[in-house]
């Protein structure tokens, strides 16, 4: 299978070709929007730009199924190369930790591309092309990544990822500040690609091959220093996408984007891709335990304070993506207990919830004109009762609502995983237990808004929102319904990756469960009183003064930007020295030959023999009059002698 | 008396070099750009000419000759096209269609 190209599985017939069908329709919309030079009627493009984001959806639903039910695992190879002694081969494949990531992400895809639809409808045309192409471009390139079966695959899908987010975010070219989000996010993602780029590139250099399994043999077999950086730089890589410590403060900031964009990239799919990559290399990392103590560590320590930061937010858009920071921390803590399993499964709940807050949180601030401040939600119980109730529903399973929510059940997966874990899971499990409860109390905010009854003043022009339609509503209502009842595909998806649901002692049980309750409690009790929230907002300020960025910005920013500051002119003693050393040593030749020599009776008489040069050259020059006539003449001319010269040859 | 059969090709290849060099003496000293398309077209009609009474020699049941003609037809129908855009283009920038004046490459 792994000689034969993609051709001869079509000549096989081969159901397994199928798998390339699935990231080519969000593709093909990309090229048709954002390269097509033709002019597109309106309700074409926006046909357009929801088929890129649903069909994958429909192709990829019946090989995943094969391979989740059945045990089908295709290769489809695309294109190989031998360079030496190592094997180039790119192929796409699917196992059932692709599938169910593969699934998850189409269609948050294809909910987030229907709600789009209707969120930039009064777009003009050129921001509707490029908006709805560049989400196509995002869906195609993570499905890449996802379904890769080989790591150059991987990464590229992981770089335009990269690439579609820094676009995505600055898609209000006008504002200042949403350039600078998408900067900012594009160079601390940048950083941390650099660290996964060359964790892939040592897998490469053990293997001499970039398929996935002969990679994660390699990493195996390879001496421990080594596996121990391959391991960590992988941990680098991983963090910087999914926005954890030193790298979270770029995912707030990229909350500047459009509300679709949040959901689908920076919250649900692309943010939390950096569990996806642990889990894949899965089997690496739990070779390397220094390295996976650190990955648990890393994800409760950025799990609590993403919830810290979020109790303090007063933007529901900010408030949604410290949450996702801090529930990817989750993911990262079920990593390092060596339970990828339940990382995966709390993957899939939180990426359906977390989609579904997003999109009914921008359904909301529509209706409070744009206004994304969670004291602007007051009133959205009755004025968008839709938008209001599947929030609920997503916060409830957010916050982990026992038994009803799917949330409680995909979290309890990943604290009894915890708790069992071999070194100190009692301490992880505690400080888990802290987040939840954190957890609780913040996603119970903007619904406490909701319920607020609407001010009176300005309450006439408020009063009646924007309607929207079935674009909007049906996926609100779907990702709803899944986000309460999806909490029955833990234990399958669990068992379809190998493992089971970790059941935790009765006492810890009922303490895990009672967290979010008290959370709720706690979070009623203490937002009611005036001094509380007075000083969440002083808190909110000391914090953004003595943030992580700050630290960056004197420790690195600065002086680099000093350093590169004295290599350039800017206020530098010398001017370039790189630049000045090429002119200066031609200037030195030029000083010790050529000056001495030039008063010389040999180099006047080689100038005399080039004199008559020059004089020939202008009468050539003066034949070449331009004129169309005298050199159709000379072309005639030409051919004549031509012809002339292959008769006499002929002859001779 | 008629003409033997094989020295028609002879003949007609005889034609073709005529029609050639009068399109070529026409291109050469009609300063007018309408003319010189025509004596370009007279070129290409020389050209396929050839062609056909080339494939006539070689008798290779292919008719690869008259085949060329059709070919060169396209070719002439092309450049008549872009000849008479040129024209018409010449005719609204430059005022007159006189090919000598258009030496603005060369100054």
């Amino acid at each position: 299978m792994t000689d034969a190209s993609w051709w001869d599985l079509v000549l096989s017939r081969s159901p397994a070709v199928l798998l390339l069908l699935v990231p080519l329709p969000a593709l093909g919309a990309f090229v048709l929007l954002g390269l097509g030079p033709t002019r597109l009627p309106r309700p074409l493009v926006r046909l357009i730009g929801l088929a890129g984001g649903v069909l994958p959806l429909v192709f990829l639903a019946p090989l995943a199924f094969a391979t989740l039910a059945e045990g089908w695992r295709p290769l489809v190879p695309i294109f190989t190369l031998e360079v030496g002694p190592s094997l180039v081969d790119l192929a796409l494949r699917l196992d059932p930790l692709s599938a169910i990531v593969a699934l998850v992400v189409s269609s948050v895809g294809a909910a987030v591309l229907s709600y789009s639809l209707d969120y930039v409808a009064k777009a003009g045309m050129a921001e509707l092309r490029r908006f709805l192409a560049l989400m196509n471009l995002f869906l195609a390139a993570m499905l890449a990544m996802v379904l890769a079966g080989d790591s150059i695959t991987l990464f590229l899908g992981w770089e335009m990822m990269g690439l579609c987010s820094f676009f995505l975010i600055a898609s209000r070219v006008t504002s200042q500040r949403a350039v600078a989000a998408g900067r900012k996010a594009f160079l601390m993602t940048r950083v941390a690609d650099a660290a996964l780029l060359a964790a892939l590139l040592l897998l490469f250099l053990e293997a001499g091959s970039v398929r996935l399994d002969r990679l994660m043999q390699a990493g195996l077999a390879a001496p421990e220093t080594r596996r121990m950086v391959i391991a960590s730089l992988l941990l680098v890589g991983a963090a910087g996408k999914s926005a954890q410590f030193p790298f979270h403060s770029w995912l707030p900031a990229a909350m500047t984007g459009p509300t679709p964009v949040s959901a689908l990239l920076h919250s649900a799919t692309m943010v939390a891709s950096g569990a996806f990559l642990l889990a894949l290399f899965a089997p690496v990392l739990v070779a390397v335990p220094p390295v996976l103590w650190a990955t648990a560590l890393l994800g409760i320590g950025t799990s609590l304070l993403g919830a810290i930061q979020a109790i303090a937010e007063s933007d529901v858009k900010r408030l949604l993506a410290w949450s996702s920071v801090s529930q990817i921390g989750f993911m990262l803590l079920a990593i390092g207990v060596g339970a990828p399993e339940a990382a995966v499964a709390h993957f899939v709940i939180h990426a359906l919830f977390k989609s579904l807050l997003f999109l009914a949180a921008g359904d909301m601030a529509r209706a409070a004109g744009g206004s994304t401040a969670i004291a602007s939600l007051a009133g959205m119980r009755w004025r968008r009762p839709l938008a209001f109730f599947t929030f609920a529903a997503g916060a409830a399973s957010l916050a982990g609502l026992p038994l009803l929510s799917a949330g409680f059940w995909s979290k309890e997966a990943v604290m009894g995983a915890t708790f069992n874990a071999p070194h100190a899971g009692e301490l992880f499990w505690l400080a888990g237990l802290v987040s939840a409860l954190l957890t609780a109390a913040y996603a119970i905010r903007p619904v406490l808004a909701g319920l607020r009854p609407l001010p009176a003043v300005g309450s006439t022009s408020a009063s009646a929102p924007p309607a929207v339609g079935p674009l909007t509503e049906v996926p609100l209502v779907l990702l709803a319904g899944l986000s309460l009842a999806a909490g029955l595909l833990v234990s399958p998806i669990m068992r379809a990756l190998g493992a089971e649901v970790a059941h935790l002692p009765p006492l810890p049980h009922v303490l895990t469960v009672a967290a979010p309750l008290a959370g709720f409690a706690l979070a009623v009790l203490l937002l009611s009183r005036p001094r509380v929230a007075q000083g969440l907002v002083a808190f909110r300020k000391r914090t953004r003064r003595h943030s992580v960025d700050a630290l960056l910005v004197v420790a690195i920013a600065r002086p680099f930007g000093r350093l590169v500051r004295r290599l350039s002119r800017h206020g530098a003693a010398v001017e370039d020295p790189v630049g000045r050393i090429v002119p200066g040593v031609l200037a030195a030749l030029r000083d010790a030959f050529t000056v001495p020599l030039s008063g010389d009776p040999i180099d006047r008489g080689v100038m005399a023999l080039v004199a008559p040069v020059a004089p020939a050259a202008q009468a050539a020059s003066r034949r070449h009059d331009g004129q169309l006539r005298h050199q159709t003449g000379a072309l005639a001319l030409g051919l004549l002698l031509l012809m002339a010269a292959g008769v006499l040859a002929v002859w001779a | 008396m008629p003409l033997p059969l094989e020295d028609v090709p002879l003949l007609l290849l005889a034609m073709a070099g005529g029609l050639f060099l009068v399109g070529l003496v026409g291109l050469l000293v009609r300063p007018s750009l309408l003319f010189q398309l025509l004596g370009l077209e007279l070129m290409l009609a020389g050209a396929a000419l050839g062609f056909v009474a080339a494939g006539l020699r070689a008798k290779d049941g292919l008719v690869s000759g008259q085949a060329m003609l059709l070919l060169v037809l396209a070719v002439a129908a092309a450049e008549a096209g872009l000849g008479l855009a040129l024209y018409l283009r010449l005719g609204r920038a430059a005022g007159s269609d006189d090919t000598d004046h258009l030496r603005s490459l060369h100054d």
